[in-house]
């Protein structure tokens, strides 16, 4: 390269200066400018996602604003953004302001701040213009405080009740609040174990037999002998659930008489009180006070939330642990079942069908199906899988459920074959193109040698081919996790009350829908209340979606290299 | 030899045979999916088929049938006769059951009518009154222990105590249904009591304020039209009714009358004569009625056979005695020469019969209407589809039918002839709305002042019918699948040409596999960036978003010819990573100029507002032209300019020799070159601008239209975005995999790198590159989540990029999991998944074939 530049600055002649339409430059310019426009959409599309999921569990500093009316007002600043007031906004205002806005070309700045007490005004979020502002300041012991609902309250701690003790304003302390909470968390928990998890059993367990009754009439008919015995155990049974039943509410009952003790009173900026069971509050701080340690620590208590509990208030508080559990499920259910087919289609395309125009008619057609809208697939896995399959199990296994559909209806199994079928051309594909690449003379040798065509394949072919074919099945798996077209229609759920695997017989329950990280995100951002109010939570949750499909994505290209070095070295 | 071990010959058969069956089927099973969409989607074109056919003496006598009724179960039939008997059979084996006849006092019904819902009747008698009456099938589920002892069997399902009907149902119950007929004191409504010829009725209102409204002629030619208000005592319990009389004006003496039909909310009441002449009376103010129009429904010298509305009372049936058939709307006319501009106008026409059709009766549910000709066919026929559904011909000769009777759930029909047989079939038509036409050809719904493709899957009531066009859906998903393209295919394949031919390989592996991650990410998060973070984005700078079109490539190409002026040591050294930093420099700050600029831009070509300059309150049309007309010219003038240099070249080739001018003045001509070339642009794009302005020209209305937040511009983004890593991967592919020596030849005959690469390598690799662009394409027609979310879902045919559209995948997504399994809606989802899967599946083997085409050259180079 270097000789090639001497050499055009000793001779120039050469070179003619003209050619310069031949260099294209400006049309390079233009093409340069693509691929820049699409790198920094990539990257800033990164950075958005990244930027807000990261800063969202945050705590923020509390802004308590006057504003020129005279109205005070206290929430987190969110974000800020220029804006064109409207008309009849701008002949409210004073002539200063407005010759100010009309300088800078009628924009003007607002913000956005969470003000939370959705309770007390019926809103949680405003736009406050800036020209409004007449003074921000940030008082030291004004909270944050978490609800269980009605979303976070913004004020200050007027007094707190334990008990017959009522502990005034003066010596409501941070820390004191802190202890005090921390038991009221207990005693939710304890409630909550009782209702949700013994009750629940026992709910079961009168469910399990109220189906054993039924299948009992459905099978002798309602006049025979054994029904009347099955009918006699049944109300024995009931009998006996019915008093564990109620001994269990009794004890939840004792528990909440105890837990409304404890009160907190709250008082907002505008001297608005509120008071509520200190129970019922997740997590309070004061937002302005806090040191820097203080603020990681509600940071990791909020991302710990986040990722190992149960969603709140529609899905737009709480955490995601149901969602990314049912991910994982489906995910994992669908690869047990592409990889076996998947290998077997293409194994019987590379290694067993006569090559000729039918097989390249139908590989033509596989790779087809890799384009084919996800949709399709959706509508296919309802009507066969949902719909025919599984109404036929219902009246086969389980007619004592019906008319409720048990597997006649979307559930994780149904959604994880669709998406089996979904991901099979990519695994087909992926798995024949590692079949095709290793050498027709190993398996040539390994058949002069005398092994059969299945041990050549079993003990040559395969093992040679096993890093293609982990990386189509793990491209497969990162594919389906973020598909959510074909799971809207075949078993994916705003809130499944239960998981798919349980501690109960038998464990994993294939019929059950699920949730979805990638639903969870459709789901909160457009069917909520207030956008506004589940964005933070949709950023988080796409952060961790597009962090998993990069983990997998990664892993197929980690797994791709570990594997062809160590078959590289093991076969040569 | 050793002969093999049996164990290992077994595993060899076993795994032979395991892999080829197992093979086969799953390549079968993943075909399967098209035959299962086209079997799921089949029966919406298919007509209806009979269940069942009966035919039994009703011994009935002579007397015309005054009304007919029948319950929801096809449990019992009701024949009224004008003396008053009553018949009650079982309809399926003709059973006569007992049931009290009415004492009408000798006198006979001369006219009947009954309301589209079937809730209630109006008869009136030949002395000038009318009596409201009800025919109602009161019906109770009870155990199997409960039921009665000593009945006889009818058939296999009903039991009967000679009065009432016990029909067996799923779950060892019983359904009792007994029949119960209720007349209401008789109302005189003919002031000389004189006998009704012609009446129609109509009920409203709720269940405690029930209103009734009847207009009733006489043998006189007095019309009235009547609104009984029935109010409940709620301590006694009993209906009070009163009535509302207003006379209609008279209609012209010697008018024969046939029929008289009356829409549901009393609106307007028409009178027809038997030579066809009809007479519309506007009521909507019911005490000062008006004959708003005489018109004509059939032509001369033909005479009326059928004349009545269907169900919603805005389509109107007309048959005449030449056997034709049509349906008529009252729209809004310009034209009209009517006294409220409105005009009855013949909207659909119906296949003839073999002689003219004489029996009419409307479906209580949807659109469909049985009709029998004078010759003894019958049909059951969808208004809106004009599909037949049924047609029957009864085995023995029947002159004329005395009245025919669609069953409620458009699941039977029965037909009493004059010699006394009634005719009874059972059929089932699950999908009557639907045929090819109205799927995907313009339909002329009711209320519709001219044919339309409309999507309105959700039916609130009744009366609405859903309209269920694909075409809407279809041109959506075009739509955003075009602008998605718009976007991604410069960017995607300009950026694979750059990447492939002009990037150092070190920066290529870094820049590739992050585009091929990008390809696995999940649409859904790009929907919900979109939506909910783009999309107020793009509303609030909106200008600054169209100024960036224009000025991001301008400032790249005015900063190309100001690094030509760079000496070409220099130039050389800084190729590569500094030269594409600077290129990305430019970008950004370009694009932070347009958004500067974007205020004062919207002041100077929008006057100040975009949104209300897209609306038409203000502004002139030219400055958009002139953006338009923009890259146009440039192009054209370019293409020009340098046809004109080649030729000149072609003349004086030494002329390309500036020696030792060295490199500035020839980039210095060159910027001159391109700066006159954007004046000419500018000068020639402001002309055009102008004189089509001058036109009355105007992109607003058309190609941009009013601004909606969620919008085609923010689809094509986010899909945009989707779609480019896809092309970029594919096309970078393919002119990677283009040979080396192919570049190393060009470039060795003194090809610069540019030349190389638009004359050698791409050319080359054409086929490949275009074999990316379809399977973008097709990716693009698929995306499902993009669309639900950022699309606004609103099934509209306008091709303004600032509004919403609906795609095909986006309704199946939205709407099939509410969809009633094996219902039209459901299968007609099916049938948009069959629409798009064979949209993919052609676009993809397109694709494949190019692909394979090059992959064969490629060897071959």
């Amino acid at each position: 390269m270097n000789t090639k530049v001497s050499e055009i600055d000793k001779k120039p002649k050469h070179i003619g200066g003209s050619v310069l339409p031949a260099r294209g430059e400006p049309f390079l310019w233009v093409m340069g400018g693509t691929l820049a426009i699409g790198i920094s959409m990539i990257i800033g599309f990164l950075v958005l996602i990244f930027w807000n999921g990261l800063v969202t569990f945050f705590p923020k500093p509390i802004h308590v604003l006057t504003l020129k009316d005279g109205s005070l007002l206290a929430g987190e600043p969110i974000r800020e953004e220029y804006y064109k007031p409207g008309k009849e906004q701008l002949e409210m205002l004073d002539a200063a302001t407005r010759e100010h806005i009309k300088r800078a070309q009628g924009f003007a700045s607002r913000t956005l701040y969470h003000t939370g007490n959705f309770d007390l005004y019926n809103e949680d979020y405003r736009w406050v213009s800036d020209y409004e502002v007449a003074k921000t300041t940030l008082p030291a012991h004004v909270f944050f405080i978490e609800r269980v609902e009605w979303g976070p309250f913004i004020g200050f701690p007027e007094s707190l009740r334990a008990g017959s003790e009522i502990i005034s304003k003066a010596s409501v302390s941070y820390g004191l609040l802190n202890a005090q909470h921390h038991e009221a968390v207990e005693r939710r928990e304890q409630i909550l174990r009782i209702e949700r998890s013994d009750i629940g059993k026992i709910n079961r367990r009168i469910e399990s037999e109220r189906l054993a009754l039924r299948r009992a009439a459905l099978k002798h008919g309602e006049n025979s002998n054994e029904y009347r015995k099955v009918s006699a155990k049944y109300e024995e049974r009931i009998a006996a659930l019915q008093g564990e039943y109620d001994k269990l509410r009794k004890e939840a009952e004792s528990i909440k008489e105890s837990d409304s003790q404890y009160e907190i009173t709250l008082r907002d900026v505008n001297g608005l009180e509120k008071t509520l069971p200190l129970s019922q509050v997740v997590r309070l701080y004061p937002a302005n006070g806090l040191t820097s340690f203080r603020k990681l620590g509600v940071y990791a208590s909020r991302w710990l939330e986040f990722l190992t509990r149960e969603p709140r208030e529609a899905n737009t508080e709480g955490g995601v642990m149901p969602a990314i559990f049912g991910t994982f499920v489906m995910t994992v259910l669908m690869a047990l079942a592409v990889a076996p087919f998947g290998v077997i289609a293409a194994l019987y395309l590379r290694e067993y069908a006569r090559q000729g125009h039918l097989v390249s008619a139908i590989r033509i057609c596989v790779n087809n199906l890799a384009g084919v809208p996800s949709i399709v697939y959706g509508v296919f896995g309802l009507g066969f899988f949902a719909y025919i399959v599984g109404a036929t199990i219902d009246e086969l296994f389980f007619p004592e459920r019906l008319p409720n559909p048990t597997f006649g209806t979307g559930g994780v199994l149904w959604a994880s074959l669709t998406l089996a079928l979904l991901t099979a051309p990519v695994v087909i594909v992926a798995t024949e193109e590692a079949l095709a690449a290793v050498p027709q003379s190993m398996r040539e040798g390994s058949l002069a040698c005398g092994a059969s065509k299945w041990q050549t394949i079993r003990y040559v072919v395969l093992p040679k081919a096993m890093p293609g074919i982990m990386t189509g099945l793990i491209l497969a798996m990162a594919r389906g996790a973020g598909e959510v077209a074909p799971l809207m229609l075949v078993g994916v759920v705003k809130i499944a009350p239960e998981l798919p695997v349980d501690g109960f017989f038998p464990y994993i329950h294939l019929e059950r829908s699920f949730m979805h990280l990638g639903f969870h995100i459709y789901d909160v951002g457009f069917q909520s209340r207030n956008s506004e109010a589940a964005k933070p939570m949709v950023f988080v949750t796409t952060l961790l979606l597009i962090t998993l499909v990069a983990i997998m994505n990664t892993t197929a290209i980690h797994i791709r290299n570990r594997l062809k070095k160590k078959y590289y070295v093991g076969h040569f | 030899m050793k002969k093999a071990k049996r164990s290992v010959l077994i595993a060899d058969r076993v795994a032979d045979h395991t892999i080829t069956i197992g093979g086969i089927l799953v390549i079968v099973a993943v075909l399967a999916i098209m035959v299962f969409l086209i079997q799921q989607a089949l029966p919406l074109f298919k007509a209806g088929h009979v269940t069942s056919r009966v035919a039994y003496d009703l011994d009935a006598g002579s007397e015309p049938v005054a009304a007919m009724a029948m319950d929801e179960h096809k449990t019992f039939a009701v024949v009224l006769l004008t003396d008053g008997n009553v018949i009650a059979v079982h309809a399926k084996t003709g059973t006569r059951l007992s049931s009290a006849a009415a004492d009408f006092q000798g006198k006979e019904i001369t006219s009947s009518a009954t309301t589209s819902d079937r809730s209630s009747m109006a008869l009136g008698f030949s002395d000038g009154t009318i009596r409201l009456a009800r025919i109602d099938f009161p019906s109770a589920v009870i155990p199997s222990s409960e039921l009665p002892a000593g009945l006889h069997k009818l058939d296999d399902r009903d039991l009967t105590d000679g009065s009432s009907v016990y029909s067996r149902v799923p779950g060892n119950q019983y359904r009792h249904i007994s029949t119960e007929i209720r007349m209401e004191d008789p109302l005189a409504v003919s002031e000389s009591g004189k006998p009704i010829v012609a009446l129609d009725c109509n009920a409203g209102g709720e269940a405690e304020r029930q209103t009734r409204a009847f207009v009733a002629v006489d043998s006189n030619g007095l019309a009235t039209l009547n609104t009984a208000y029935g109010s409940l005592n709620l301590l006694t319990g009993e209906t009070r009714t009163t009535v509302e009389q207003t006379r209609l004006p008279q209609i012209p003496g010697g008018v024969e009358l046939h029929a008289v039909a009356l829409t549901p909310a009393s609106g307007m009441v028409l009178i027809a004569g038997k030579n066809g002449d009809v007479y519309r009376y506007n009521t909507s103010d019911t005490n000062a009625p008006v004959l708003a129009e005489t018109t004509r429904v059939l032509p001369e010298g033909v005479d009326l056979t059928v004349f009545g509305f269907l169900l919603g009372g805005q389509s109107l049936v007309v048959g005449g005695t030449d056997g034709s058939l049509n349906i008529f709307f009252l729209l809004d006319r310009d034209a009209a020469n009517t006294t409220d501009g409105r005009m009855l106008l013949r909207t659909r026409e119906f296949e003839r019969g073999g002689s003219s059709f004489v029996r009419f009766d409307p479906s209580p549910q949807g659109k469909s209407f049985a009709i029998a000709e004078a010759s003894g066919a019958l049909k059951v026929i969808h208004g809106t589809s004009q599909k037949t559904l049924m047609s029957f011909t009864p085995d023995s000769g029947v002159a004329e039918y005395r009245r025919i009777l669609l069953a409620p759930r458009l699941d039977g029909l029965m037909a009493v002839g004059s010699d006394g047989r009634a005719h009874f079939w059972e059929f089932s038509v699950p999908h009557p709305e639907t045929t090819f036409g109205a799927l995907f050809r313009k339909v002329w719904y009711e209320g519709h002042p001219e044919p339309t493709f409309t999507w309105q899957s959700s039916a609130a009531t009744d009366e609405y019918e859903s309209k269920f066009s694909l075409v809407p859906l279809i041109f959506g998903t075009i739509k955003a699948a075009f602008y998605s393209l718009l976007f991604a295919i410069p960017i995607a394949i300009l950026g694979a040409i750059y990447t492939s031919e002009f990037v150092h390989h070190r920066m290529r592996s870094v820049i590739k596999p992050a585009m091929e991650m990008m390809v696995s990410l999940p649409s859904v998060v790009l929907g919900f960036v979109a939506a909910l973070v783009l999309a107020p984005i793009v509303e609030t700078w909106i200008a600054a978003v169209i100024l960036a079109f224009f000025v991001i490539p301008l400032a790249l190409i005015t900063t190309a010819y100001l690094w030509q002026l760079l000496p070409l040591r220099i130039a050389l050294r800084l190729e590569g990573v500094p030269k594409f930093c600077l290129i990305s420099l430019t970008v950004i700050a370009a694009t932070y100029g347009a958004y500067r600029m974007g205020p004062v831009f919207e002041d100077l070509f929008f006057a100040g507002d975009f949104k209300s300059w897209l609306n038409g309150s203000r502004g002139s049309p030219e400055p958009f032209l002139f953006l338009l007309f923009m890259p146009v010219s440039l192009i054209a003038i370019g293409l020009l300019a340098s046809r004109l240099r080649g030729s000149r070249r072609g003349d004086r080739p030494e002329a390309r020799v500036h020696t030792r001018a060295g490199r500035i003045r020839p980039a210095m001509v060159d910027i001159v070159r391109w700066l006159v070339m954007l004046m000419g642009a500018a000068l020639c794009s402001y002309g055009i601008s102008r004189m089509l302005g001058s036109l009355g020209l105007d992109a607003r209305g058309s190609l941009v239209d009013t601004y909606v937040q969620r919008n085609t511009l923010v689809v094509g983004f986010a899909m945009g975005f989707a779609v480019i890593p896809v092309i970029y991967t594919i096309a970078e592919d393919a002119l990677n995999s283009v040979p080396e020596h192919l570049r190393a030849a060009s470039l060795a005959c003194g090809a610069t790198r540019w030349q190389t690469a638009i004359h050698v390598v791409l050319p080359t690799a054409i086929s490949g590159v275009f074999s990316a662009v379809m399977i973008g394409m097709g990716r693009a027609v698929g995306e499902t989540m993009i669309v639900v979310m950022s699309a606004g879902n609103t099934p509209i045919m306008d091709i303004n990029v600032f509004n919403g559209l609906r795609a095909l995948s986006a309704t199946i997504a939205v709407e099939l999991p509410e969809a009633v399994k094996n219902g039209t809606l459901y299968r007609i989802l099916f049938l948009a998944g069959l629409v798009l899967f064979s949209m993919t599946f052609v676009i993809n083997t397109v694709a494949e074939l190019v692909r394979i085409r090059f992959r064969k050259r490629a060897m071959q180079l």
